[in-house]
């Protein structure tokens, strides 16, 4: 597989280019959804190709291919090199500045103990149709539904430096809910099983059926549970439901493209300028925001880049001080680092790599804390669970979330469901307001498969993950009229 | 691929030994787009592919393959193998559906010869064109010149054919000043370099007009949304509230609901010349004009095959474009007929806060400025809202002329007027 890539990259070497890559990618996808009791869809996808991306005299050209031959590939860097000198027209100064990179050889393989592509329909139908059974015994639930959805992508990778680099990558995902109907109202609530670059082993049978009885229960609650009180609060969030508040203001905030301007026209800026490095306090002292390409199952663990950078771990937020970026070999030298953080990737064999979130977890506290603990502090409050309503402005400091199961706190203790509850604040504000996380035992994963940026649109997967943590009066709105 | 390749590539797949009825639908795209940043270019991308897929249909069961890998007939012919056999694992389904069986005419409302003729280095001359433009002004330009010259083919075993070419052009550009941000867009299916040139000028006006913005306290006002701030919003109430059957389950906005919504009319047409699409769905079935509200008053809510035949309503498939009839005001005269509103360039990260209502949230951007006496007078500070659709509608005053809008839909939406807004909280 790598001699056609070999081949792509030496024609474009010998075209004059400063650097070149060629990627190939088969990208094998399924997905089974189920609707109360029937499966409503079933559909696997197999797609291949390859792009090969050139830098000629400091501008990027690239095309690609789902057609995986000799002249294909010289059809298409011929077509990248035209392609580059058309973007030659309108140069940056001093064009593209690639930070260097030693070659790499690589074969990276995700844990997948039980390949999901190999489990019967019938197995997965099981999974599905059982817990929407269990589900629909709830006599208020009127629709229950789930899904389940697999990916395997496999991908070669060749660059003019001399790396030869394989990946071979099982990603799952699956998620059950229930909408119940009553009382003039309807309200939804749902499960996410661990999504994460593992196999079917994942899922098991025993814990759907809980979770559907308890998502069923609590869809049931939801309709009689009474609107959220409005003003500021203290709040507990769940493992799930900050992962989401982590991705949006401080994944995407600390992407080093979107402070150079290069999102703007789409997914936004940030905040997070480059003079905030090493000073800014981004949190309390209880937060530290740890990058982790390498962390086992995530879903950005994938062994290297899409720059050709093996993965890497680093602090982006430490004692509640910004740190530094996520970044492609592009963009190092914007903060003056010698090499990339090893995290551009592409979405597909026709897409160019971007910098994308990696996984991104807040450490858990050092002093042991039980979320009973935590909760036991607060004495009119709010507990946000699992992820719901989620907006925040481009720049990544106007934020609000709500929560797909949401409870009141009473003098320390979890007390009845509430509607239609969202937690609005500013990045810096929110983080400084953190004044405790439970310890380690409390930290779970939650992995983020439908993560959208760049300019056409591409979808990118990462985990992120943290204990039950707390924060000090935070805006709380109704978005429900009274 | 012009319609008879497509023909005759759908009738070998077709003629392919199969069990029960199978459907083939291909798709083709051969895309173009020019990005930039900071006033210079910094991705150029050709994406072209060709994609098959089939769905199988076993009485009650269905499946569905796709692949990219097309000029060989033993990889087709182990697809269609392939997907009959996970069909027949299927579990019966009552809501599967027989395929269409029908011969549709080739309308190509949204196929342009100009745009068809365009190619990279000219897209790319153009952007750079704006970009010299942003630099000479001292304004950081960022955006993305793009077309895509595309077609659908769909047949099936019933003996149904459709295909259409169609193009799809998306020109938007940010222009960024020291404090403060403008920002404009040019959609639909065919762009040229005036286009581009118009555009350019209005990001860059409008961020002249945005340098320096002030906090104004956020409050319910009058507001002047603009074409892409109500295309935005109006798109998400529509996917989200705007089902048959989620309403006869009473799990919808509409359930139980006996208002009318405002005086405006939205309608679906393949045919409109503000922004024209391809006049069949996926699954191939033909999309006629549709009104959904008349003058305020609903119509008709999505409906498919199968909800249809079960509770003898009439099928309203998904359209591909929404349109919202206005009243043709001119955007100038909504401001001039303004005491003391807000002019909204743009919305940004709209989410559902509440289904029952249709209640969104999202924030402004690129542009938010302060109405006083019939003037635009200074910049403000961009704010979230979270406001019910429902309730916009009925809140409109006045509307503007329908423009093409929409970078995930085609639509054609018209700058509205709308009293009692609520924004809520500030973004500084």
């Amino acid at each position: 597989m790598f001699e056609l890539l070999k081949q792509a990259c030496d024609t474009a070497r010998s075209e004059g280019c400063q650097f070149a890559d060629a990627r190939y990618l088969a990208i094998h996808k399924q997905r089974v959804m189920s609707r109360d009791l029937a499966l409503s869809d079933c559909s696997e996808s197999d797609d291949r190709g390859f792009g090969v991306r050139v830098l000629y005299n400091g501008a990027w050209g690239f095309a690609s291919s789902p057609r995986y031959n000799d002249a294909e590939v010289s059809k298409v860097v011929a077509l990248a090199m035209r392609i580059a000198r058309a973007s030659a027209m309108a140069l940056r100064e001093g064009g593209v500045k690639w930070a260097p990179e030693d070659a790499l050889r690589l074969d990276f393989k995700s844990n997948c103990a039980q390949n999901p592509f190999e489990v019967s329909l019938e197995d997965k139908a099981d999974l599905l149709i059982s817990a929407n059974e269990v589900m629909l015994k709830n006599k208020a639930v009127k629709r229950a539904q789930g899904y389940l959805l697999f990916k395997r992508v496999q991908r070669w990778y060749v660059n003019t430096e001399g790396s030869e680099l394989h990946s071979d990558v099982t990603s799952s995902e699956s998620v059950i809910w229930a909408i119940a109907v009553g009382n003039d109202d309807f309200q939804e609530r749902n499960w996410k099983a661990p999504s994460s670059n593992q196999g079917f082993e994942s899922y098991k049978k025993d814990e759907f059926l809980v979770q559907a009885e308890r998502v069923a229960t609590q869809a049931e609650e939801k309709l009689s549970a009474k609107l959220s009180p409005e003003g500021d609060f203290d709040i507990v969030t769940d493992s799930e439901n900050l992962s989401l508040t982590i991705h949006e203001s401080v994944g995407h905030a600390t992407e080093l493209d979107r402070v150079m301007g290069y999102e703007v026209s789409m997914a936004g800026s940030s905040f997070v300028t480059r003079d905030k490095q090493g000073e800014f306090q981004y949190g309390s002292d209880q937060v530290t925001l740890m990058a982790d390409n390498t962390l086992e199952n995530g879903l950005a663990t994938q062994g290297f880049d899409d720059d050709g950078v093996p993965g890497q771990r680093w602090e982006i937020v430490k004692d509640g001080i910004f740190q530094t970026y996520s970044s492609g070999r592009e963009f190092a030298h914007y903060v003056d680092e010698e090499r990339s953080r090893g995290s551009c990737r592409a979405d597909h064999w026709s897409s160019i790599p971007i910098v994308r979130i990696p996984n991104l977890f807040l450490m858990p506290g050092k002093q042991a804390l039980s979320p009973d603990e935590l909760i036991a502090d607060i004495k009119h409050g709010l507990y946000f669970e699992g992820m719901d309503s989620f907006s925040i402005d481009q720049r990544r400091l106007n934020f609000q979330f709500g929560g797909n199961g949401v409870w009141e706190i009473k003098n320390g203790k979890k007390a009845g469901m509430l509607k239609a509850a969202l937690y609005q604040s500013r990045t810096p504000t929110f983080w400084n307001a953190c004044d405790a996380t439970c310890d380690e035992s409390y930290w779970q994963p939650h992995g983020v498969m439908n993560c959208g940026k760049g300019d056409p649109m591409q979808i990118a997967q990462m985990t992120h993950g943290a204990a039950p943590t707390r924060f000090r009066k935070i805006s709380i709105i109704r978005g429900r009229d009274s | 691929m012009n319609r008879q390749q497509a023909q005759d590539f759908i009738a070998d797949v077709l003629a392919t030994p199969h069990p029960g009825e199978l459907q083939v639908a291909l798709s083709g795209t051969h895309k173009l787009g020019t990005r930039f940043n900071d006033c210079a270019v910094s991705q150029n991308i050709l994406k072209q592919q060709i994609t098959l897929t089939l769905t199988a249909r076993l009485g009650q069961k269905k499946a569905s393959v796709t692949l990219n890998t097309i000029d060989d007939k033993t990889t087709i012919k182990r697809a269609v193998e392939q997907v009959f056999n996970t069909c027949r694992h299927m579990p019966d389904d009552e809501e599967v559906m027989p395929a269409m069986g029908e011969v549709l005419a080739s309308k190509e409302y949204a196929y342009n010869a100009d745009t068809e003729a365009l190619e990279i280095e000219t897209i790319g001359a153009w952007a750079a064109a704006a970009c010299k433009e942003g630099a000479a002004a001292g304004i950081d330009l960022a955006g993305l010149l793009s077309l895509g010259k595309n077609f659908y083919g769909y047949g099936d075993s019933a003996g149904g054919f459709a295909f259409e070419r169609y193009h799809r052009t998306d020109y938007h550009v940010t222009a960024t000043g020291n404090n403060g941000s403008g920002w404009a867009e040019d959609q639909g299916v065919t762009i040229q370099q005036d286009d581009v040139a118009i555009t350019t000028r209005r990001a860059i006006d409008k961020c002249l007009l945005a340098q320096a913005p002030e906090v104004y306290q956020p409050r319910p006002g009058t507001v002047i949304l603009e074409p892409q701030a109500v295309g935005d919003l109006l798109m998400m109430a529509f996917w989200y509230g705007f089902d048959q059957r989620s309403r006869d389950e009473g799990r919808s906005a509409f359930s139980n609901f006996a208002k009318n919504l405002g005086k405006l009319s939205l309608y679906s047409d393949p045919a409109n010349e503000v922004f024209p699409t391809i006049s069949f769905t996926a699954d191939g079935e033909a999309l006629d004009k549709t009104l959904w509200l008349d003058e305020g008053n609903l119509q008709q809510l999505l409906t498919n095959r199968y909800w249809a035949e079960k509770n003898k309503l009439e099928v309203k498939p998904s359209p591909n474009n929404i349109i919202l009839a206005g009243e043709d005001t001119p955007l100038d005269e909504l401001i001039q007929g303004t005491d003391d509103g807000i002019l909204v360039t743009r919305f940004w990260y709209i989410r559902s806060t509440d289904a029952k209502t249709l209640g969104f949230t999202g924030m402004t951007r690129d542009g938010i400025y302060r109405i006083e006496n019939g003037k635009v007078t200074r910049p403000l500070v961009d704010m979230r809202w979270n406001e019910s659709v429902l309730r916009v509608l009925n809140n409109v005053v006045a509307s503007g002329k329908p423009v093409a809008t929409g970078e995930f839909m085609s639509m054609a939406m018209p700058a509205l007027k709308v009293e009692d807004f609520h924004f809520t909280s500030l973004s500084n």
